[in-house]
């Protein structure tokens, strides 16, 4: 069995690409699976939590991580549809209407 | 273990370079999909074998087909057009190396200390891990479980909604 910090890092590094992907990328499909790459990379860290602590909760974490990432991209994805059918570019930088 | 792990621990790394670093939208969900699977056998070797099925079920079908049919029904090649923006990504590699650095410094050599439970993986697979969790979640986690079954309502609900609503 590899130590648990290989474990807690390996999530780190999978975290980070996520979140630098979050920043550089323009397309919101593709900051959604930048998004979707964070939040796999924390149920990493709650399973070898609940490895090494030989504990349930963070497997139940996990899950639950995973249920409201379910219910985050299908709202997320309507709303990107909705804004594409508007006739809008696929560019999160375009989308500052709200600014004024 | 320690040679699954290392090559797993690649695979992830170069599947999420992939999500980050490819132009066109298919490319990214196809690497996506197989940083997923990674991430689902590592599940495995942490013992968590419901979440090896919930990871592939949820996540790598039913998450990521809907992210594919989407980028099959909008422009596949929107991403292209757009051309690339000027400089900007040099500042989120900054902000990506010193993010990983604090991390590593915080957590390289650290074990996970804390009170130790009493799931030792002989204790689950005496009883089943799908058991021990079912259990877990429904007599100490039944307030969030509950919760997050309306949560997964009003997300269809409002999708339903998103997808009638006509714009003008």
């Amino acid at each position: 069995m590899p130590p648990a910090y290989l474990f807690l890092l390996l999530s780190g590094a999978l975290f980070t690409m996520g979140a630098v992907g979050f920043l550089v990328r323009r397309n919101p499909l593709v900051v959604f699976m930048c998004i979707e790459l964070m939040l796999n990379a924390v149920n990493l860290a709650f399973a070898a939590e609940s490895r090494f602590l030989n504990s349930l909760d963070g497997v139940v974490f996990a899950f639950l991580v995973i249920t409201v990432a379910a219910a985050e991209v299908v709202v997320g994805i309507a709303i990107i549809t909705q804004v594409y059918r508007a006739g809008r570019q696929m560019d999160v930088d375009g989308l500052d209407l709200m600014k004024e | 273990m320690v040679v699954a792990f290392a090559i797993l621990a690649a695979w992830e790394l170069v599947t999420a370079a992939g999500v980050v670093a490819f132009r066109r939208p298919i490319y990214n969900a196809l690497a996506l999909v197989a940083n997923m699977l990674g991430l689902a056998v590592l599940f495995l070797i942490l013992n968590a074998q419901f979440l090896f099925a919930a990871q592939v079920i949820v996540y790598a079908g039913a998450v990521m087909v809907l992210f594919v049919f989407i980028i099959a029904l909008l422009n596949p090649a929107s991403d292209l057009t757009l051309g690339r923006a000027g400089n900007e990504w040099i500042y989120g590699l900054v902000f990506g190396v010193i993010f990983a650095a604090l991390l590593g410094g915080l957590l390289f050599n650290r074990g996970l200390t804390g009170r130790q439970g009493a799931s030792t993986p002989e204790a689950i697979n005496a009883v089943g891990n799908v058991q021990a969790l079912g259990a877990a979640l429904y007599t100490k986690f039944l307030f969030p479980v509950e919760v997050a079954s309306v949560l997964l309502l009003i997300a269809a609900v409002g999708a339903v909604y998103l997808a009638m609503r006509r714009i003008r």
